[in-house]
Parts: structure tokens; sequence; C-alpha cells
């Protein structure tokens, strides 16, 4: 009977926090998407939305990537070519040869 | 008055309204209820976005750029300081990308800190942050700049003492901001001069008139306050430090927008340094020392939020090398790239040290590809752009950046260190990703792992198609105001491309290392200088303080006391007297001899007075 | 009142010690000062002043070291050991936790230095000199290799571009009637 009436006691204090509750705690703001419980020694719990966003996300920065490198290699590779100066001929430079005098 | 004007400042008032407004709301006394910080900081910096897109379309479409001159506010003789507004490219471009980020941020920060019982504060913080920072930005008179830059520096200092309960979060606010006072004298220093010698604050003003002066000095002070701002080496502490604030502000604050403060305020003093040889040989010099220190210190952190940090810190290296190579429109494209990644680095990593109950040990993570595959995609794209990979945002300022490095006329050395810094880059953001991402799980078994929330998918997301596209467009759509370097040999073109491939080769090999068990000899020499940072905090934080504080001490109890009650007061006058009167007193003592001396020396003075 | 307090001020005066102009101005010790007993009290000489002493401070006479009595001031203050508060215990249940400090527990005469956002003397893995020589090394090194990259400055080597007729000395202005000096761009 005491137990009961400690039970009671209890609920009456409570209830009695849960009135005066509301007007200083917040609400948490954290929910929005799935509820998904913390897990213990489990493996977790993903969402099909997740999944496919990271691999819209990857997909497209590879996309991107490669699209890019396909047609625009340039900017990585140099836009014009640099002129290798060792091989001009002495003909194109108008150098005569050297054993003439 | 001309359509395209009216319309730049009447959306220039607009932001502003609309991002005063929240501000202004909070003056009344009444408690904000709990979604104030969404539904209104939120939506007003959103909305702020849209409405700054509209001078930027017009400055695409038109290639406007204005200065609009408001009010004076106040004058003394010939000195005016005026309101006024500048609207060129730098400020157009730089404020939505800001509020981008900062949106993102905001909605990010509505998850990351709802348990908080101060969030609305927090976000009040946030936006008058963000307010000073486009007052910074769109100022065109040094004493606004002045405002903003105070501004960014006293919020930056309330946001990372958050927190204050904690010891070290109080301590980290401080060097925050005893570093800002410090490189903010030389910001003072140099107004100080401009106001002597250049008689105006108003920027087209000073430029025309700087034309035939000296101005290595005030150049010294401006560098002084980017040094400080934006955490070049001998300033560089806070930085890191920083983070001990919440991590929506350290993606805020010192990643995307505070830290590039004083980058910035070079890219628009700009016209002031590109004739001064000396500013610019140490501006590069400074920004390859930081670039290459900071990137060593990075190499060996452990917690996820100091490596970013670092790289921050190296990045804002980079920049300070691009302004000392006289390109500040290269460091002002790599200011809007990095913004993106950074900006999204740091909240991946919130995300991540949310999920893990506040780990911040990447020791203690791992194979979270598998469990928040969202956020690791995201810190892996946030990676890759940071390392300059081709056609990542990243990558058009960066690869930029190395090939006006290579082409130009400069210091050997500073090249040197800039491109291994480079490759340390690609490193430790590769450490990163294997530590976080990859492997199994090391972190301890019960976890409310959970990204399934709008408010962290998509802040992220945005900013990862940031990062993604950014780069295009920002390069593709901004007049170059200096002709690029079209060609040069293959070898100098793929230079930043090489040094990237060889740190991630590199990086993979130490990371393969770590995965076999077998004892490597102990190497700690290299390993101590950049754990700890490379000692500098350790030494100049001990010494420089317990060298002032003992002399304050000093003084204080000891000096004073000292000077006046021993030196010049009581005691002094005493033994001044004590001498005459012992000399006298000692002479009367009735010797006829001492006497007749005494008379005798009268007689030859007396004399010799009469004589001469 | 004035009566009362010349008369003390008197009575002050003539006893010839205690604060003749203080005694005047109030009545009472003010609250800001230190009372006579937790002041400073002379240098102990005797081992049983040192005792006194030590249990003046709170602590026990083999702990109790005063500063040497070399006429600076320290009277019987005990010199403790250069340690700051963030080196000591984080885990211990401080009194005050944000100075971990213990109620009635001596402070160092430099105690404002030693809290925990200033002066922190933990240990470190590596030795003080150790860190000082590689620091400023690191720092001496650097500038040093920057001087000498000034010196050897890294460029791409281009020349001037090169035009005919004498680097096109009459397209560019000049003066037509005279023969400038002929301008040779290569060598054989």
């Amino acid at each position: 009977m005491s137990s009961f009436g400690r039970a009671l006691g209890v609920l009456r204090a409570g209830s009695r926090l849960v009135r005066r509750g509301p007007q200083r705690t917040t609400t948490r703001k954290a929910g929005g998407g799935p509820h998904i419980e913390p897990q213990y020694r489990q493996y977790p719990q993903l969402t099909k939305n997740q999944k496919v966003q990271s691999e819209i996300l990857s997909g497209a920065m590879w996309f991107w990537i490669l699209w890019h490198c396909w047609h625009d290699p340039d900017a990585v590779l140099g836009h014009f070519p640099w002129p290798d100066a060792s091989a001009w001929t002495d003909e194109e430079l108008g150098i005569p040869p050297d054993d003439e005098e | 008055m001309h359509t395209t004007s009216l319309m730049m400042t009447s959306s220039l008032i607009t932001m502003l309204l609309l991002l005063a407004y929240p501000v202004f709301t909070t003056l009344n006394p009444d408690p904000r209820g709990p979604d104030w910080s969404l539904s209104q900081v939120k939506t007003a910096v959103k909305l702020t976005f849209f409405v700054s897109l509209l001078p930027l379309f017009l400055f695409l479409n038109e290639g406007a750029e204005m200065i609009v001159t408001n009010w004076t506010w106040m004058n003394t003789l010939t000195f005016d300081i005026n309101i006024s507004f500048k609207f060129d490219h730098y400020s157009i471009i730089f404020t939505p990308i800001a509020l981008y980020v900062t949106w993102s941020i905001l909605e990010f920060a509505s998850w990351y800190m709802h348990s908080d019982p101060y969030m609305n504060r927090f976000f009040k913080y946030l936006l008058i942050f963000l307010i000073a920072m486009i007052i910074l930005v769109t100022a065109n008179n040094m004493f606004q700049l002045f405002i903003g830059w105070e501004g960014v520096g006293i919020m930056s200092f309330l946001l990372i003492g958050w927190w204050y309960g904690r010891a070290d979060a109080n301590t980290a606010a401080l060097q925050a901001v005893l570093y800002n006072r410090v490189g903010d004298i030389g910001l003072i220093f140099a107004m100080a001069w401009m106001a002597t010698n250049l008689n105006s604050w108003e920027m087209q003003q000073m430029f025309t008139t700087a034309k035939n002066q000296d101005l290595t000095f005030p150049l010294l002070g401006l560098i002084l306050a980017a040094t400080g701002k934006s955490a070049q080496f001998g300033l560089h502490p806070w930085l890191p430090s920083a983070m001990e604030g919440p991590t929506p502000v350290s993606a805020l604050l010192h990643s995307s927008t505070m830290v590039v403060a004083g980058i910035f305020l070079l890219v628009r003093m700009s016209p002031l340094l590109e004739n001064n040889q000396t500013a610019l040989t140490l501006c590069l010099c400074l920004g390859a020392l930081t670039t290459l220190f900071t990137a060593t210190c990075a190499l060996t952190q452990n917690d996820i939020k100091k490596i970013v940090a670092f790289s921050t810190s190296s990045q804002l290296g980079l920049m300070m090398v691009t302004i000392g190579l006289n390109q500040p429109q290269l460091a002002f494209l790599h200011i809007c790239t990095h913004a993106f990644f950074k900006a999204m680095l740091f909240l991946c990593s919130g995300s991540i040290i949310h999920s893990l109950n506040d780990e911040q040990d990447i020791r203690k993570m791992g194979g979270m590809h598998h469990l928040t595959p969202f956020t690791s995609s995201c810190l892996t794209i946030g990676s890759l752009a940071l390392t300059g990979t081709p056609f990542l945002a990243g990558f058009f300022s960066k690869d930029a950046i190395i090939e006006a490095l290579n082409t130009s006329h400069l210091n050997a050395w500073a090249l040197a260190l800039t491109l291994l810094a480079t490759s340390f880059t690609a490193i430790y953001s590769l450490r990163v990703v294997f530590f976080v991402s990859m492997g199994h799980p090391r972190f301890n078994t019960l976890s409310p792992i959970n990204e399934n929330n709008p408010a962290v998918l998509n802040p992220i997301k945005r900013l990862a198609w940031g990062s993604i596209i950014a780069g295009l467009l920002i390069t593709s759509n901004m007049t170059p105001l200096k002709t690029p370097i079209m060609t040069m040999p293959p070898l100098l073109k793929l230079a930043a491309l090489t040094v990237t491939i060889l740190g991630l080769l590199l990086a993979l090999e130490l990371a393969s290392l770590t995965n076999k068990q077998f004892k490597t000899t102990p190497n700690l020499a290299p390993h101590h200088f950049s754990n700890m940072l490379g000692f500098f905090p350790a030494v100049i934080h001990r010494t420089l303080p317990k060298l002032n504080l003992t002399l304050g001490q000093t003084i204080a109890t000891q000096i004073i006391d000292l000077t006046w009650l021993e030196k010049t007061g009581p005691k002094a006058l005493t033994s001044l007297n004590m001498p005459l009167i012992t000399t006298t007193s000692n002479a009367q003592q009735g010797m006829i001899k001492t006497y007749l001396s005494f008379f005798l020396l009268m007689l030859a003075l007396t004399t010799l007075l009469f004589i001469l | 009142m004035a009566g009362v307090g010349f008369r003390r001020w008197a009575l002050a005066l003539s006893k010839g010690k205690g604060p003749g102009i203080s005694g005047l101005l109030s009545g009472c010790r003010a609250a800001s000062g230190v009372t006579k007993d937790s002041g400073l009290g002379p240098y102990p000489k005797t081992p049983e002043e040192r005792a006194a002493a030590a249990k003046k401070y709170n602590m026990t006479v083999e702990d109790y070291e005063p500063y040497p009595d070399n006429g600076e001031g320290y009277g019987d203050y005990p010199k403790l050991p250069e340690r700051s508060q963030h080196e000591r215990d984080p885990w211990y249940q401080w009194d005050h936790p944000d100075l971990r400090r213990n109620w009635g527990e001596p402070m160092h005469w430099h105690f404002d230095m030693y809290i925990r956002n200033r002066v922190d003397t933990s240990p470190s893995p590596v030795s003080w000199s150790s860190m000082c020589k590689q620091l400023f090394g690191f720092i001496g090194f650097m500038l040093f290799m920057f001087y000498v990259g000034e010196k050897m400055p890294a460029y791409q080597p281009v020349a001037p571009k090169q035009y005919p007729y004498n680097d096109l000395y009459v397209e560019r202005g000049g003066d037509p009637e005279k023969q400038p000096e002929e301008v040779k761009h290569y060598e054989i």
C-alpha cells in the first residue's frame, strides 16, 4: 500500500513538473528526417534516401570531372604547345652549317 | 537616376534592411520563440542572398560597377569621413557567396545547436557577424572598413568563447582577440598614415594621391593587419585554437569569411601594393612560410577540426603568396572557391562529430562511409576540391596560382615551399578521408549515428554542388585584370597536378604502413615538431606572457615602492642629506688645523676671484 | 564627530605609531585592505617563527620555504613551485574547478600569471631548450633560405620579342633619315 502511495506521489510530482515544464524547455527541433534509434553493436540502419543522395553527388562529381577532362583537357594539359627550341633545325633558323666558311 | 545604378543602390538597401531586421527585433524585450532562429534569421539571410543576385547579374550582364556615397558622416577641416559603398567586382561577387555559405551554415547550425539553451542568441551573433562582414566587403572608406573589421573581430571573440564555461574556450577566445589586436595596430597605423599623408580615407582618392609617395610604411601596417586577421605566420596560433568554438562558427568565421578579411584588405589595397617591391616580396615570403608551416602542422594532427583549420591556414598562406605575386584577382578567386569547399568540410566534420557523440579524434572514427554515406561522400568531394582535383572548385584557383608562380620572376625558396605545401595538402586531405571514411569503425559501440535530417543534408548538398561547379562558374564569368599566361612548358603547366599526385602517392604509402603490424624505427623529432605545432605556441605563449606579467607584478608591487619611497621619496632625502650633514659635522671638531686650512682656502678663492 | 576624529588623530600622533591620517579619515578599517594577521609578516628567522608562518599560510613546515630575505619586500610569503594551474589534475574535485584550486590553499606570488589562460608550464615531450632551438632554428633557416632565394630567383627565361628591320625602328616612330645601328639577334 505504501509503495502505491509513493508511486502516486511520484506521479503527482511528475505531472506538476510536466505542467510547469513547457514554459521553459523548448521543443527539440532535431526532428525532420526519419527517426533512427542509436544502435548498440548492430549494423546501423540507413535510409534509401541518404544512400541515393550520396551516390548521386559522387556520381555527379565524377561525371563533371570526366566530362570536362574529355571535352576540355586544355585546362589541365596546357592550351598552346610550348615551342621546343631544341627540335628546331639550323635550316629553319637560317643558320649556315658550321663547316661553311 | 540611371536604372542600373538605381537597381544596385536599392538592392543594397534592401539587403541591409533585410539583414538588420531580425537584429532590431531582438531589441524587443519579449522572449523570442524557439523557432525564431530558423524562421527569421535563416529566412532573412536566404532572402538577402536572392536579392544580392540582382547586382551580380547586372554586373555580369552590363559590367556595372559603382561607388555610392550616401552621406557625409563627419568632417574636420578638409578631411571628410563619408558613408560610401563600393560595388566593384570584388564585393559584387563576394557578397552572394558569403550569403550563400552563411545560409547553409545557419541551417546546419539549427540542427547542430538544437540543444543549446541560447540558440537564438547564437543566431543573432552569427547574423551580426555577417552584417559586419558585408560592411567590410562593400566599404569604400577606410573608416567604414574598419567598422566591419572590428565587427567581425568582436563577433569572433564572442562566438569562439560561446561555451564560456570551459577554460579552453576562454583561452582560445582571448587568443583570437589578442592576436587580432596586434593586427589592428597595423591597420590603425596605416589609416593614420593615410589620413596624414593622403588626406583621405576614400579609396579612389587614396589611390590617386598615393602615386608619388613612398608607401612602404603604411603597406607594412596593412600587411601586419592581414597577418593578424588571416593568421599568417607569427600571428597564426589563434586560428587552430579557435576550433574550441562550435563547428558552425568554425565553418563560417574561421574558414570562409572572417579569416579571408585580411587577404581581402590587401586585395582592396592592391593598387597601393603593386608598385612596391619590398611589400610584395614580404607578402610572398610570409605567405610561403605560412602555407608550408601550417601544412606541416596539419600532417600529424589528430583532431579533425584542427586538420581542417590548419588547411585553412595553409590556403590563406597560398592566397598571401598570390598577393605577393601581384595577382590580387587570383587571390580573390581562391577566396571565393575556398569558401565553398572549406565551409562544407567543416559542416561534414560537424555532422560526423555529432554522430559520434562529440568525438573529434580521427583515430577513433573510421568506416563512416558505410554509416553516413552522404556526409562522407561530401567529405571526399571537399577534400578532392581542396587538393585541386581538375575541374572541381579548388582547381581553377589553385592551378592558376601555381601556374602564375611558375611563370613569374620570384624568390626560388618561396616557390619551393609553396609547391611542397601543395603536396602536403594532398597528404593531409587523404589522411582525413582515410581515417574517417575508410577502414573499419574504431568508435564506441553506442553512437547516435543519424544524418537523415534535412537540416544536415540540404546545407551540405548545396555546398557540395557549389564545390563542384562554382570554380568554373566564377572563372568563366570574371574578366581577368591581368593577362594570364596561356602558354608554358608542360612541366610547369602540370606542376600543380604533379605535386598533388606525388603527395597522394606518399600519403597512400604512409597509410599502408599504418595497416601493417611491424615496429617502425621511431623518428620522433619531426613528429614532435609537427604535432606540437612547430613548438610555436608552446614557446611563444609561455615566454611573452611570463615576461610581461612578471615585469608587471614586479613593477606594481616592488619597483614603484622602490622608486617613490626609496629612490626619490623620504629615503632618498635622507641619503642625500646624510653625506652633507656628516661632512659638515665631521669638520666641526675643534681642530685648529682644520679652521686654519678653511681660512686659507677661503682667502685663496677670494683672491682668485678678484684676480679674474 | 570631528572632535572625536581629531582626538583620535592626536592620540595616534602622541603615541607615535599607527596611521595618523587614516585614523582621522575613518574610524574603521577599510574592507579592501588586508587585515594585520593576513598580511605579510617579517621574514621568519627562528624555527618557531617559521612554524607560525607556515601555519598562517596553511602549509606544513616541510613545504614552507620563504623567499630569500634580500630586501625585496617578500616578507614571510612562501615561495611556491613555479607551476601553472593548467598543469594540475583536471579530474580532481577542486573546490574551484575553474581555477583548479582548493579553498585556503596558498597562492603563488605570481598567481595571476599562472591562471589557466595565461602562462602554462605543463611538461612537454620535448625539453624546453630543444623546443626553442628547433623553433628558432626553423625560423632562422627559413629566413636564410629566403635570402638565398632572393639572390637566386626562379623564372622562365624569356627574351623580349624580336622583330626584323632593326626591331621595327621606322615603324616605331624612329627617324627614317638616320640609319640606326644594326641590331643582331643571333650569333653564329
